[in-house]
């Protein structure tokens, strides 16, 4: 948990309804024209907050992994490639030095979908709070993380408490807003365009959607992360600093940058057809106390979900669970008259109700109680976009986040608990079981099975059963419109695996997405097909169980192959960010399971370089990722036989250059220590004394590696140039070595001072030695690079 | 074609390292590596090292005896690498870099785009696509190993010579013995 909870401090980053007029960053032409355009915001500490995303996430890492330090995952035939039975680490015996994020990143990204309405009473009531979006900006930031351990019981009946289950809040058009055939034309053809250099198109110009899967948005936030940390690493801001330096010795192949891409890729699922983790699993209804007519109010909002405006498409099943909630106005109105109408409302509807009780007026930062709204962590790309938009053009240097006094923070928390603990999950879990018993059962018994093949084989089945669908006959599959209808046992089976793969039983979910993913391709429903190819997969490498490598290759390796192939090439229209999907969230689990399944995932990785999913950014990331994947792999023995070493040094070689290229200085010099580390480790003591400076084994490489660093120190200055003229003293780095020795002893926590030293709002202290040689972290490579 | 032969010794360091162009079908013998290529070549040669070992010490594929040559082991992008292994663990590395034409890639290719060092994207298909496991160019690669082994194995026979302290090679006679088991064969 702890990861990514640190990041509650900060402001929230709605982009409340942000007027047309703003546009997204555009994708910039060059480096230098970029550069130009960068507003230096040193002393917007709003701004800051927002980037320091990158940094809290990798600052937690050193300490969320390697929980359980089992070497004995290495032995066996390591370097053994014919008989390959290594590999089959379960997730929860990580090699060490491994962390488990991705994983539980993973698995906090696949959650219900909960989608809020409200009357007009209570939105006016909130937005008199200083929150904008109104009821879902006040619940989204609190559902992402459910208080308190959270119970579910599995298909057997075994129940297993989980700390970090959490829901998502949507808005009832999230993803509808837009009609999603062109939301998802536009949104993800641009990758492959820009990968083309065919440029942006013009969804960079459109508002901020909730909805995600937009691969080039995600590498344009990325980029200005990078950006952000480019320009303001030197500047005495503690977040940076304690980023470069930390993880550089835990964990020296993780990089903060690559977890905001991953995250961003998997937030805002868009609401499609073919997987139903968008669809909503229930609705929370909300009505303010001050209406004339509660009940009433409800009964309409019902009305508009089912027929009205608010209605899903066709294809959304629309017997999600109501939860009905009544918004008491602790100020005007009595709570007598809202417990009546509560009472009334349980009467009419029900356990699904609840009754919160919210304070009307604004809440200030300096009020006794008052407590910022947290920040929410699964936005989509574009909405954290237009926030960083937001705040770099807004003057003021003021928090923008709204605070709320701590009793409606409190109301909210046990709201939540109360609707995920009692409703939703018991919810799902009926559900799950009765569609186990009631579809999957009968699809894989006898009878069933003799159905489907009947379905395919008699001749007669295209006139028999014509009535289900006008084209393609003995199917349930439309395939005119592409999807199946919400109560055709496919798609009953297709959200039977998706509601036990949130609900973490992922032996059930292997299970059905495996039938379905025959099912489909008999249809021919590709897409379909893909969903349950890639979901299986998925669910197949998140059981914690090991997996025997036999499985591993013959299955896991197909099915995310053939996933991949279904996405990006079968169809019409190509759809590559599931592609990047799949293969970005297998890569993360097949590492995990370390030896021969590394191996797996390094090649998906580079399967992801090759195939151009991903822009310049992402191609850097990934190839960071490589490194990575290779690096997890340990030899055996003192000559470390089966090791990776080299491989990985390799990739990391190529990262660095491929950072530079991108003038991403900070990057590329990490990338190229890490490359220098796994190399020197590597080298066998017997090199000869002459060469200890060389460490390498080529001249040539020493040559190239020593240009680079070159051009990187260069690349550096050059940014630094920037702010030379203000803070003087820090364009001589180079030569700094004789001041860096004197300096070192002079206080053991030089952070410390520099916080002190930024943040208009902070107070005066004592700045200690303040010396610009404080500010680096770079020694080592400066030492190398002289030494060379 | 370009190749790049690179002896290493036990302890990876580089003992020689010779490049040269095909000779067959009217080539002159000259390598025609880019200077992106040219550069990345040791690191592609380096990291092979941790395949060879794999396969060195893995599960034999033949029957009984562990053969010496290794076959073709390892690719990087468009760099295919072979490997022979001698009695005292010298690894022999040849690395073999198509035309574009052989790999069905256009003039230009996918690489220019994504900078010098990432190299483009892999040969898909095609008509007349280079494979190394060929077996004419097995077989090719096999004899020039032959060729070469004979030749250090004379040359390791120096007593003056200790391979274990990663002494690099310098006697002209094996560059030229290299040079034309390369013309010969490859």
């Amino acid at each position: 948990m702890t990861p990514l909870q640190d990041a509650s401090t900060k402001p929230p980053k709605y982009p409340a309804e942000l007027e047309a007029s703003m546009i997204l960053p555009k994708q910039r032409a060059s480096p230098a024209s970029s550069l130009a355009s960068l507003p230096y915001r040193r002393s917007n500490p709003s701004l800051q907050k927002l980037f320091q995303s990158t940094a809290s996430i990798s600052g937690s890492r050193a300490s969320s992994g390697t929980a359980t330090p089992t070497a004995s995952v290495v032995p066996g035939s390591v370097f053994s490639p014919g008989a390959r039975q290594n590999g089959t680490g379960t997730p929860n015996s990580l090699p060490p030095g491994v962390s488990d994020e991705y994983r539980s990143l993973i698995q906090r990204a696949f959650v219900p979908h909960v989608a809020v309405v409200a009357d007009t009473e209570t939105e006016d009531l909130i937005r008199g709070k200083g929150l904008e979006g109104g009821l879902l900006q006040l619940l989204r930031p609190f559902g992402e993380h459910v208080p308190g351990k959270v119970t579910i019981r599995d298909s057997v009946g075994a129940g297993r408490s989980w700390e970090d289950f959490g829901v998502r809040f949507v808005g009832a058009n999230d993803g509808l807003g837009i009609p999603p055939a062109p939301a998802k034309s536009s949104g993800l053809r641009i990758s492959t365009d820009s990968q083309r250099g065919g440029g942006r198109v013009s969804s960079s110009s459109i508002r901020p959607r909730r909805v995600g899967g937009d691969v080039a948005q995600i590498e344009d936030l990325v980029g200005r992360h990078l950006q952000y940390s480019e320009f303001n690493a030197h500047d005495p801001m503690p977040d940076y600093f304690d980023q470069m330096e930390a993880p550089a010795q835990a964990d020296a192949t993780s990089s903060p940058f690559y977890a905001l891409f991953l995250k961003r890729l998997l937030s805002g699922i868009p609401l499609v057809p073919h997987e139903t983790f968008a669809h909503p699993v229930a609705s929370v209804i909300a009505v303010s106390s001050s209406n004339a007519d509660a009940i009433e109010e409800l009964r309409r909002l019902y009305a508009r979900q089912t027929q009205g405006d608010l209605r899903m498409p066709q294809w959304v099943d629309n017997q999600y669970l109501r939860y009905y909630v009544l918004v008491h106005d602790e100020e005007k109105d009595d709570i007598a008259k809202s417990n009546a109408i509560f009472d009334q409302m349980k009467r009419h509807f029900g356990l699904h109700c609840h009754l919160l009780r919210l304070k009307r007026q604004q809440c200030i930062p300096s009020d006794d109680d008052a407590v910022r709204l947290p920040t929410c962590e699964w936005m989509s790309a574009s909405e954290e976009l237009a926030e960083i938009q937001r705040r770099e053009t807004a003057d003021d240097i003021t928090d923008p986040a709204p605070y709320l006094p701590d009793s409606d923070i409190t109301g909210i928390r046990t709201f939540i608990r109360e609707l995920v603990a009692q409703s939703i999950i018991p919810h799902m879990e009926r559900q799950t079981a009765q569609w186990n018993e009631q579809v999957l059962a009968r699809r894989r018994g006898v009878a069933g099975r003799f159905m489907s093949i009947s379905k395919r084989w008699t001749p007669f089945g295209g006139s028999r059963s014509s009535s289900s669908s006008s084209t393609s006959s003995n199917s349930n599959y439309d395939s005119l419109q592409g999807f199946y209808r919400p109560d055709a046992p496919e798609a009953l089976m297709r959200k039977l695996a998706d509601y036990s793969f949130m609900l973490r039983d992922y032996k059930l979910a292997l299970s059905t997405y495996d039938i379905l993913r025959s099912d489909f391709t008999n249809d021919k429903a590709w897409l379909h097909a893909a969903g349950a190819l890639e979901m299986a997969s998925l669910s197949a490498l998140m059981t914690s169980g090991p997996l025997p490598t036999k499985a591993r290759t013959e299955n896991v390796d197909q099915w995310i192959e053939q996933a991949w192939y279904s996405y990006t090439n079968r169809q019409g229209t190509p759809t590559p960010y599931y592609g990047l999907r799949t293969l970005a969230t297998s890569v993360e689990l097949l590492r995990l399971r370390g030896s021969s399944a590394a191996d797996d995932a390094a090649r998906w990785a580079a399967r992801i370089l090759d195939t151009g999913l991903v822009g310049p950014v992402g191609n850097a990331l990934f190839t960071e990722r490589v490194s990575a994947c290779y690096a997890v792999r340990m030899g055996i023995g003192s000559m470390n036989w089966g090791s990776r070493r080299r491989k990985a040094a390799l990739w990391s070689v190529l990262a660095a250059s491929t950072w530079f290229q991108l003038s991403k200085s900070l990057q590329a010099e990490k990338c190229l220590d890490a490359a220098l580390r796994l190399y020197s480790s590597h080298q066998i003591s017997n090199l000869q004394e002459h060469d200890a400076a060389r460490s390498l084994p080529f001249p040539q490489m020493q040559t190239f590696i020593d240009e680079l660093r070159q051009q990187i120190i260069n690349l550096r200055l050059e940014h630094r140039g920037g702010y030379s003229s203000e803070d003087d003293g820090e364009g001589t780095e180079v030569e700094q070595s004789i001041v860096e020795e004197a300096t070192e002893t002079l206080d053991a926590s030089p952070r410390l001072h520099r916080k002190s030293l930024i943040g208009a709002a902070a107070p005066p202290v004592d700045m200690g030695p303040l010396s610009p040689t404080l500010e680096r972290t770079e020694q080592e490579p400066d030492d190398l690079f002289e030494g060379a | 074609m370009s190749y790049n032969f690179t002896i290493f010794s036990p302890t990876d360091t580089p003992l020689f390292t010779h490049e040269f162009g095909t000779s067959r079908s009217g080539g002159d013998g000259i390598p025609r590596f880019t200077t992106a290529e040219r550069s990345l070549n040791p690191f592609i040669l380096h990291s092979s090292l941790d395949i060879v070992e794999e396969v060195q010490w893995g599960p034999s594929t033949t029957s009984g005896n562990a053969p010496m040559y290794l076959k073709h082991i390892d690719k990087y992008q468009n760099s295919y690498i072979s490997c022979w292994i001698t009695a005292a663990n010298v690894r022999f590395l040849l690395l073999t870099r198509p035309r574009d034409e052989a790999l069905g890639l256009g003039s230009g290719g996918a690489g220019s785009q994504r900078g010098s060092l990432a190299g483009g994207r892999a040969g898909l298909g095609g008509g007349n696509v280079y494979s190394p496991t060929n077996p004419a160019t097995e077989e090719a690669v096999k004899n020039f190993f032959v060729d070469v082994y004979e030749a250090w194995v004379k040359t390791v026979m120096n007593p003056f010579f200790d391979v274990g302290k990663g002494d690099v090679v310098r006697s002209p006679v094996f560059r030229t013995r290299v040079a034309a088991a390369a013309k010969k064969y490859l």
